[in-house]
């Protein structure tokens, strides 16, 4: 079970407003005063209509966009104007680098970082082996399957042991049974390391097993229409009545 | 298993069948003495025969040389005047992507002169160069790097910005997304250009030789033209020809086998 400090917030939203550039005005995205608290070492997951801000709420964390000057996000008391170290993202789809191997891709995590007194070679492999990749690493994206490439991408991440992960709907591709054994294995990822996560989805059951807690987004202006605790071990079970309760109540207000 | 083995060997055999057919239709042509073709393109049997017979030696006294040192001095211009194109085109692609100033001042260079054959740079190149080897890899480059530059600059448009924003999100500064990210990125498409445009390389080589060297491919039939002699015209084409397929085949090769990833 994983304890949550619920004090401990790892991203500050304050009157989040985001406009992005054009070629002759900017244009406003649904991000206009968003107001949010993101709390550490638990899986937050986003959910939310095509468009409604989803994405570029996560790019805002991940200090790729910043907000309007009366505004931003606060990553550990401090307003992020670019991208952290220790905040990394994970994409639906071109994560991996098509002429490195798979313990290449995993190895280039590291190639930036100061690495002094750290065995590379062993470090990788032991992330291959937590992702159960260790029998693929000489193989090339090409060569894998879509999830054999997103645990791929979540190894060359966590690699570099960073606070905070990003998730842009990384499972979409996946089949069904692929994308629940990746649920499984990014929650016991999170309780193994203690990485806050932030995963935005457009699948319901997906947002409640995975995630601690369920944020969905919508309007314009966007605004947080739900905010559920899911930490308990009763969302992980889609038959049970908790679920299917909170489930119901999301579908209710999305679609 | 033998449905399979027909599916590899079946360009092959299709491949030369039809070379042979070919040949086979010159040599029959070529027994009519009284087509007037036959003597200007006289048949494989007769130019070969009289290459074989001069040893694979072409020319008169010291301005002779053999099929070797001719082929070698083509390919010696072909290969370093691409190779120069090559690096000089990623180099500026390096320099344009990462700098709004070289943008602002080499854009424009690059589309005014990129239309320019390169054969129209001969005079130019034979007057500051005079008749040499650099005046023909001044040539070659002239007509590849301005084509490869600008098709550099399309790869690195293509390169996903995902592969950017995680490099970058890793720790990786502008110099090292380039080295590490863009280069390898773009260096398949590039080198499929530099495949594409090596027929353009070849041919402005020959015209150089043609024109102002006297020795390499391009020679042996500037040569025979000067002599009348069809037979040495004929087995140049046909050298220039087959070097130019086998030359190719190792660059396809090379695409395939050491840059084979697709950046999508």
């Amino acid at each position: 079970m994983n304890v949550v400090d619920q004090s401990s917030a790892v991203f500050r939203v304050e009157n989040l407003s985001i406009n992005f550039p054009a070629k002759r005005h900017s244009v406003a995205s649904p991000l206009q005063g968003l107001n949010l608290t993101i709390h550490a070492n638990q899986i937050t997951t986003i959910l939310g209509q095509s468009g409604c801000g989803k994405s570029t709420l996560l790019n805002a964390l991940g200090g790729f966009v910043i907000g309007e000057d009366s505004g931003g996000v606060l990553y550990r008391q401090r307003y992020m104007n670019a991208p952290l170290e220790e905040i990394v993202m994970i994409f639906q789809e071109n994560n991996l680098y098509p002429w490195l191997s798979v313990a290449g891709n995993v190895k280039f995590g590291l190639r930036f970082r100061n690495h002094e007194g750290v065995d590379v070679n062993n470090t990788v492999w032991h992330m291959l082996d937590s992702v159960g990749l260790s029998e693929a690493a000489g193989s090339f994206p090409h060569q894998l399957s879509g999830g054999m490439r997103q645990r791929t991408a979540i190894a060359r991440a966590l690699i570099t042991r960073p606070k905070v992960l990003l998730l842009d709907e990384p499972f979409s591709a996946l089949d069904i049974s692929l994308k629940r054994r990746m649920h499984g294995l990014l929650r016991s990822l999170q309780e193994e390391t203690g990485t806050s996560m932030v995963m935005v989805t457009h699948d319901v059951e997906e947002a409640i097993t995975v995630g601690d807690r369920v944020l969905v987004l919508g309007g314009n202006p966007a605004q947080i229409l739900v905010d559920a605790d899911t930490s308990s071990n009763v969302m992980r079970d889609r038959y049970s009545t908790d679920y299917l309760r909170l489930q119901k109540q999301i579908e209710d207000v999305i679609y | 298993m033998r449905f399979l083995d027909w599916e590899r060997s079946a360009p092959w055999v299709v491949g030369l069948s039809s070379v042979a057919l070919l040949v086979l239709i010159w040599e029959l042509a070529g027994l009519r003495g009284d087509i007037a073709l036959t003597t200007v393109m006289p048949p494989p049997s007769q130019f070969l025969s009289m290459v074989i017979e001069s040893d694979f030696r072409v020319g008169l006294g010291s301005q002779s040389a053999t099929l070797d040192e001719a082929l070698l001095a083509t390919f010696g211009r072909v290969f370093t005047g691409m190779f120069l194109a090559f690096i000089a085109a990623i180099a500026t692609g390096a320099l344009i992507s990462l700098s709004r100033f070289a943008t602002w001042s080499l854009s424009p260079l690059l589309y005014v002169l990129a239309p320019i054959a390169p054969i129209a740079w001969i005079p130019t190149a034979i007057v500051v160069f005079g008749i040499s080897n650099v005046t023909a890899v001044f040539i070659v480059f002239m007509g590849v790097y301005f084509i490869l530059t600008i098709g550099t600059l399309a790869e690195i448009r293509r390169v996903p910005q995902e592969y950017l924003t995680i490099s970058g999100n890793l720790g990786a500064n502008h110099w090292q997304q380039w080295l590490y990210v863009v280069l390898p990125s773009i260096l398949p498409g590039v080198f499929t250009l530099l495949r594409t445009n090596f027929i353009a390389a070849w041919m402005a080589v020959l015209v150089a030789e043609m024109v102002g060297l006297r020795d390499g491919l391009g020679a042996i039939i500037m040569m025979g033209r000067n002599l009348f002699n069809n037979e040495l015209i004929m087995f140049g084409m046909l050298v220039i020809g087959i070097s130019g397929f086998v030359v190719d085949r190792i660059l396809a090769f090379i695409g395939n086998r050491v840059l084979w990833w697709k950046v999508k």
